[in-house]
């Protein structure tokens, strides 16, 4: 019996160098320059949309010096969110994943764990950086598209600053995750760690001292204000990431066993666009568990009525995280409504995406019966009905937090003006997040042998274009749902009533409400007709079954 | 390597007595508990199993027995109390040489044969002469033919003989085993209890949780759990396995020690 870690060391080199080979052995290389393609020209055309919504004119001098003053602080808070996003990972479990069998077979026989686990700790700090380093790249390419010419730095030292930047931020996720994850940190101690952290940060952004924050010094490489003391910051970041590493076969066997069954699911889910699986191995694998106790009781009178019992039971048991989540993404949408309203519109796709996200939290009571179809169609009620009465008790469950953002916006904004905007702008978007997670959750994940796609004998390039179209649709509704408060500044703007286009632009979407709702209960009906319509006509009336009867 | 099945405890010493000392047993747990936020999986069990002993691991479903046994291989942090193999801590380096532990659900590498499988276990042990001894294994198993198969495409039954050529292919001084016999076919059964009397003759120790009474009869001691606590460990001769899970006081007129 061997002790000697170095043993297995040998066989684990010489297996993974094996695996590696018979991988590339066995890649379809026709089918990776494909999706190689397939991924170039969606990414490229992503890019040139996106270029196309920044000016190019360049910046006038005090708008060049307000970016380098204060640009550092928000690409700081930008950091300091993905620390905080890393602390949870790493409490959670994360950030690295190893194949179930890895588990039982490497991490439980003689071998060095660090050893065995730097390899993919650093494989994702890499994959990280460098994801950071191209959007910091792409953003260095765009501020030095606006920079005076007369500043004398080049377009290629702002990618080059861009992207250093942005590599280290998106690193930053791994190395935080790995030192909570490695040091067994409690949970709620981390939590509130991080958020300090954003919290700090945050005040050094906005309030008007501008105190010293940890990560001001990130965004000031990426800004190229750096000062001296910066390289303090950047050093311990460099020692961090050393220690991170060094520290990898701290982590915990439990929770890379817990991890590496979901996250193969949930690759696998996200491959399929299917948002509700990706949803609930969100959760397991931040181990968000219903509460046993319910928040309260539900009053006799609403218990009346099954399914209203049945939607308030649910939402009794959320778990505090989930709220607290859902809360978060309320107020995220109000600031993001704020700044759509001081005139930076794309922000408005934050906002819906935030009420998206909260809308599919909020209609779990409809995601859990649609997960059980067998049980839902072996009950004397009609499906559509069923789903549709589903909705309520999520639409007046958005209420709570429409509150908490019109709080929240009025803190940003503090204007009379707000709060009435806050009732005829948050609700509409709150309930258009629902309509794009009601849409999201009962189409579910893209069929491949439904009959909509066994006909479609069309290009990959179409093809692929349709399941794309299918996968974000849903989030498109809940976008304009949160529309209204851009329709609002236009008619502003052109010195129209503002009341009466808060009005309209409500209205626009209840109907969208009333819409999906329509369409929940009426589905079934509507895909009956809809086959009967495009089914040939011979089939239609003149066919017979096997033994001679008419159909 | 026959020993009282009755597990001699350290008492309470007090004055100039000196403590009794023991030596490490091969597998000892100590107020080992588990929970999973406020829902209890274990409640503090204390046990100890000597080196040699043939052990039976009983229990209801949900009684505790995987998560017992998924702590003391490493695999589970225990929320509360320790546990050590031959006198290392679970987990460290010493632990995991000596232990060898097959899984109720069976895990394979996706691209990796069966033999591949071996290989790699065996040398990850510093198993130098596993070939013969594969073989044999895959013979004994009546996997021989299926040596070049990926077992991830195997049936219930076959993963199971997979995974416990894989754990037997290694070097052990503690075996643990969960749920062995289940989608096993009787020729299997037979090889299976073939293999852990030849692990027992070769002095190795032997826990496996099972209800198998072809096992269970076999055993020198039971160990019992309910809703995640000790409630039999003792004798395994004259024992109703079924009683012992089901009724309050499975010890009866046995004299068996509940915890």
């Amino acid at each position: 019996m061997t002790t000697d870690a170095s043993i297995g060391l040998d066989a684990l080199r010489s297996m993974r160098t094996d695996r590696r080979k018979r991988r590339v052995q066995d890649m379809e290389w026709f089918e990776t320059l494909y999706r190689v393609y397939l991924a170039a020209l969606i990414g490229g055309s992503g890019i040139v949309f996106l270029s196309s919504l920044v000016k190019d004119q360049p910046f006038t001098t005090s708008q060049f010096d307000t970016l380098r003053l204060d640009g550092p602080r928000y690409v700081g808070l930008v950091m300091a969110v993905v620390w905080f996003l890393g602390m949870r990972s790493g409490a959670n479990g994360g950030p690295v994943n190893v194949e179930e069998a890895e588990v039982r077979h490497v991490l439980l026989a003689p071998v060095d764990r660090a050893k065995v686990l730097r390899h993919p700790a650093v494989q994702r700090m890499r994959t990280l950086a460098y994801t950071g380093l191209l959007a910091g790249a792409a953003a260095g390419l765009m501020i030095g598209k606006r920079a005076p010419k007369d500043w004398g730095w080049g377009r290629q030292e702002w990618v080059i600053l861009g992207a250093a930047g942005g590599a280290m931020i998106g690193a930053s996720f791994i190395i935080a995750a790995l030192l909570v994850h490695s040091s067994r940190v409690n949970r709620s101690l981390v939590t509130f760690v991080a958020t300090a952290l954003v919290a700090w940060q945050g005040a050094a952004a906005f309030h008007h001292s501008h105190p010293w924050a940890p990560f001001t010094a990130f965004g000031r490489l990426a800004l190229s204000s750096v000062n001296g003391v910066d390289f303090v910051s950047y050093a311990v970041l460099a020692v961090l990431a050393v220690i991170a590493v060094h520290q990898a076969g701290q982590l915990r066997v439990e929770a890379l066993a817990r991890r590496s069954a979901l996250v193969s699911q949930l690759k696998f889910a996200v491959t399929l666009q299917d948002i509700r699986t990706v949803v609930l191995l969100r959760r397991q694998l931040s181990q968000e568990h219903m509460r046993e106790k319910p928040w309260f009781k539900i009053p006799a009178l609403l218990r009346k009525d099954p399914v209203i019992s049945r939607c308030l039971h649910s939402l009794a048991h959320f778990p505090l995280r989930r709220i607290a989540r859902m809360a978060l993404l309320a107020a995220t949408a109000a600031i993001a409504q704020v700044a759509v309203w001081r005139g930076t519109t794309p922000a408005l796709v934050v906002s819906g995406l935030a009420m998206f996200m909260m809308g599919l939290d909020i209609v779990e009571p409809l995601s859990q019966e649609v997960d059980r179809p067998d049980r839902t169609d072996s009950l004397p009620v009609e499906r559509g009905l069923l789903h549709a009465k589903h909705l309520v008790v999520p639409a007046i469950a958005t209420i709570p937090f429409v509150v908490i953002g019109g709080v929240v916006a009025y803190l940003a904004e503090p204007h009379p003006m707000t709060i009435v905007a806050g009732a005829l702008v948050g609700l509409p978007a709150a309930l258009g997040g629902l309509c794009g997670a009601v849409i999201n959750t009962i189409k579910g994940a893209p069929d491949p042998l439904s009959e909509a796609n066994a006909g479609l004998y069309m290009p990959p390039e179409v093809s692929g274009m349709t399941t794309v179209i299918r996968a974000v649709w849903p989030p498109i509704v809940s976008i304009f749902g949160s529309t209204s408060l851009a329709v609002l500044r236009s008619a502003v703007d052109r010195g129209e009533s503002a009341l009466g286009s808060m009005v309209r632009g409500a209205l626009g979407v209840g109907m969208l409400c009333f819409l999906v709702a329509g369409w929940v209960r009426q589905r079934d009906a509507i895909r009956a007709w809809f086959r009967n319509a495009t089914r040939p006509q011979n089939l239609n009336s003149n066919s017979t079954s096997p033994t001679g009867q008419k159909a | 390597m026959a020993r009282n099945p009755r597990t001699p405890r350290v008492r309470e010493t007090s004055g100039d007595a000196p403590a009794v000392q023991l030596p490490p047993a091969a597998l000892e747990i100590k107020g080992l508990a588990k929970s999973y936020g406020d829902a209890p999986a274990l409640d503090p069990v204390d046990l100890r199993i000597e080196h040699g002993d043939r052990v039976a691991l009983i229990g209801h479903n949900g009684s505790g027995k995987t998560t017992m046994l998924r702590i003391v291989t490493g695999l589970l942090d225990a929320t509360e109390g320790t546990s050590t193999i031959c006198g290392n801590a679970t987990g460290s380096l010493a632990a995991r040489a000596a232990v060898s532990y097959v899984a109720d659900q069976p895990s394979f590498y996706d691209d990796l044969t069966l033999w591949e499988h071996l290989e790699y276990v065996a040398r990850l042990h510093g198993n130098a002469d596993w070939e013969q001894q594969a073989a044999d294994l895959l013979g004994h198993l009546g996997l021989y033919d299926r040596a070049d198969d990926l077992p991830n495409r195997f049936s219930r039954g076959l993963k199971q003989k997979a995974a416990l050529a894989i754990g037997f292919i290694r070097p052990f001084e503690v075996l643990i085993v969960d749920e062995p016999f289940v989608g096993l076919d009787s020729a299997g059964k037979e090889a299976l209890l073939e293999l852990l009397a030849q692990a027992s003759e070769d002095g190795a120790t032997v826990l496996v949780a099972t209800h198998e009474l072809s096992f269970v009869h076999t055993v020198n001691r039971i160990v019992a759990l309910r809703d995640g606590r000790l409630v039999y460990d003792g004798a395994a001769t004259g024992i109703d396995v079924d009683r012992l899970v089901r009724s309050e006081d499975p010890a009866g007129e046995h004299d068996g020690e509940a915890h």
